[in-house]
């Protein structure tokens, strides 16, 4: 009886503490929160994994979509003008950065650290138009997290923009890092191992998006121009019959699982094919770790 | 006593246009020094209040007046730097940089190129609409709306700075997405555009043709057939398709604002630009401004020497009336003499008349005086700030 009668009395007040703290607790995490965009999966993944649920993380590009050739609509970028915090790959991933009006202080170029390791893009189309006469429409290779070394400089990039705007968030933001690196780094050594098996296997690529990858982890790639569910003209298999003279190439990576047909019309001519995701956008399930730890089961397969 | 004032009020009454205009000529000899001062407070608090907001400028080396005038009132550009220079400002980590590309006019009014947190950092929100998002699009400041008479939705093509340079590059076709709410600064009377369309505006960037109707213009370019009237206009079909030569460090803007992220940072930017003979230099727009304002007070302290003899001649002026009213005023006196009135009596009637039309020039005057107060503001606001 008594100490039913003294909890009555003093729950309010144990309420009232348990939710001061909470408050408290939310208020030296940092609120309010912050609304990041960032403009592929994932840098929007280590901003998940750095800020945690201290701030909203949006991923503009609609699912399926590839972010590298997305184009954001005017209401698209009045939403992405109201973030505290816009994080870009660079590299010229960001192909409509020219064409939008966003706010330069809240913009961070993530690969800026490592700019003058960008690979520059051979054989671009040369044109003339304008006073300005003949000029190539040159550019970088983009897809620069795939080397997971510069993925961590990204990761270090995103958490230093946090930080700069919310240095409260400092030691959270620190500590979450440290994880995210390890796991950059696991899925490095991991890559180099795989590859160290036979650094001279010929592979080719669907696509070229690979650059990073076989810069940093010394892959013997060439890279046709296909899309997994677009069956190439008769000229591309002739070009690829070419290429094989004298890169006698066994695999081929894909960003997405091929369309069957062409798996099938590869495999006549003695090429398997493997799925090696870039993991641009949001994936279906799982995230970027699960994914890129998928790529590597699939690549092994290759360097079997 | 009280006769008196009734005698010279009658008096007064039945003269009402010579009184009311002696009691005017007064009035406004004791209210235009006041008013006058009234103004420069006023011109000089606006002045200031803008150049405060303003912490540091950052742009080419020559008139610091100039600069300031530049890229706070959007006067003609004297020259121009390259948007490296908000690049190293960024770099250094002391301050944000927030360029301004006040280069081009558009139907007689400021077009300027900013990036949106320009918008931020002066406070303007759009009233209606919204600001910039896509290449193209412009925003009015809320009287450049008034006088444009145009709404959001409304295309207003600019201005070529060169009608007879038929090679040159064809005017945009601004699309207005928003008109920003009235903020009594020269914003009001300025088109806001991204940095990039002012770049596009001056033939840095271009787009190409993606498909019959989209492109470059809506009429044909038809130099040889005299149709100057050809624009280029940024369509959904072409937006993609718009892109720059070169490296966007190169390109011009006409300053920079540095916001400081402390005064430490200030004095060490600052420090970065000590060289008179580099291309670019640092001001504080305030110690400029009050600079400005020096010569105004000057022009304030020529007036005072001027309206003080100026006043002095027209109290003498109206002395002379006086005089000369008496003895126009003499058979009328004698009356009051033969009627049984003393000299002192007269002299009595005569002081009370003066302290009456003394009253009312006091009265018009503070009324005068009011008035420019209450209406100074917006006076300044008008023609001396925009």
């Amino acid at each position: 009886m008594f100490i039913s009668f003294s909890w009555r009395r003093v729950a309010p007040y144990v309420l009232f503490l348990t939710v001061a703290a909470t408050t408290g607790q939310a208020s030296a995490a940092g609120s309010p929160g912050l609304k990041i965009v960032a403009a592929n999966y994932p840098l929007a993944y280590f901003a998940e994994r750095l800020a945690g649920a201290r701030a909203r993380v949006v991923l503009p590009v609609p699912t399926g979509a590839d972010p590298a050739f997305w184009q954001p609509s005017a209401e698209t970028v009045g939403e992405m003008q109201k973030a505290d915090l816009i994080l870009l790959n660079g590299a010229g991933y960001e192909k409509w950065l020219p064409q939008v009006s966003l706010p330069r202080l809240r913009l961070a170029n993530t690969s800026l650290a490592f700019r003058n390791a960008y690979l520059r893009i051979e054989n671009a189309v040369v044109h003339s138009h304008g006073p300005g006469g003949r000029h190539a429409h040159e550019g970088s290779a983009f897809t620069t997290w795939l080397d997971f070394d510069q993925a961590g400089k990204q990761a270090q990039a995103v958490a230093d923009a946090i930080v700069r705007k919310r240095p409260e968030w400092k030691s959270v933001v620190t500590g979450n890092l440290k994880p995210l690196l390890d796991d950059l780094a696991g899925l490095d050594a991991e890559m180099k191992q795989t590859v160290a098996a036979d650094f001279r296997r010929p592979l080719l690529a669907s696509h070229p998006v690979y650059q990073y990858l076989a810069r940093r982890y010394g892959l013997n790639l060439k890279s046709v121009h296909w899309e997994p569910d677009e069956m190439p003209p008769a000229a591309e298999w002739s070009a690829l019959r070419g290429l094989r003279a004298n890169h006698s190439a066994r695999w081929m990576i894909w960003e997405a699982q091929p369309a069957r047909e062409i798996a099938a019309k590869l495999k006549t001519m003695g090429i398997e094919s493997v799925v090696f995701d870039p993991c641009a956008n949001r994936p279906e399930d799982g995230d970027f770790l699960t994914v890129m730890k998928r790529n590597m089961e699939e690549l092994k397969t290759a360097y079997r | 006593m009280q006769h008196d004032f009734y005698l010279a009020w009658r008096y007064l009454r039945h003269n009402k246009i010579r009184s009311l205009i002696l009691a005017a000529c007064l009035a406004m000899i004791t209210a235009l020094p006041q008013a006058l001062h009234r103004l420069l407070d006023e011109a000089e608090r606006w002045m200031s209040a803008r150049a405060e907001a303003t912490p540091l400028l950052v742009g080419a080396q020559g008139s610091a007046a100039d600069l300031v005038l530049n890229a706070l009132y959007f006067t003609d550009a004297p020259a121009f730097i390259s948007m490296g220079e908000a690049d190293r400002i960024a770099a250094t980590g002391w301050a944000d940089p927030l360029p301004v590309y006040a280069r081009f006019r558009v139907r007689g009014l400021p077009l300027v190129g900013v990036t949106t947190d320009y918008f931020e950092f002066r406070g303007l929100a759009p009233a209606e609409g919204v600001l910039p998002a896509l290449l193209g699009d412009c925003v009015l400041g809320a009287e450049a709306a008034e006088r444009l008479k145009l709404a959001p939705g409304d295309v207003l093509p600019t201005t070529p700075e060169n009608v007879f340079d038929l090679a040159g590059v064809h005017p945009l076709k601004l699309k207005v997405v928003g008109i920003l709410a009235k903020s009594h600064v020269p914003d009001d009377r300025a088109v806001f555009v991204d940095l990039q369309t002012a770049w596009v505006i001056e033939g840095l960037g271009h787009g190409h043709e993606t498909g019959p109707g989209a492109g470059r213009a809506d009429a044909a370019f038809a130099p040889l057939s005299g149709d100057v009237s050809a624009y280029t206009e940024i369509t959904p079909d072409n937006l993609a398709s718009f892109h720059f030569h070169g490296d966007p460090a190169d390109f011009p803007i006409s300053a920079v604002i540095a916001v400081p992220r402390d005064v430490r940072s200030a004095a060490l930017l600052r420090g970065r630009y000590p060289d008179s003979e580099a291309k670019t230099q640092i001001v504080r727009p305030l110690d400029v401004t009050r600079s400005l304002l020096q010569n105004i007070f000057r022009i304030g302290a020529l007036f005072d020497a001027i309206l003080l003899p100026l006043g002095a001649a027209a109290l003498l002026m109206v002395a002379l009336v006086f005089a000369l009213s008496l003895r126009l005023r003499q058979r009328e006196i004698e009356t009051i003499h033969l009627i049984g009135c003393s000299p002192l009596t007269v002299v009595r009637l005569m002081a009370a008349e003066i302290a009456l039309i003394a009253l009312g020039a006091g009265t018009l005057g503070l009324v005068l005086v009011q008035a420019v107060r209450a209406g100074a503001a917006e006076f300044v606001r008008h023609f001396v700030i925009a």
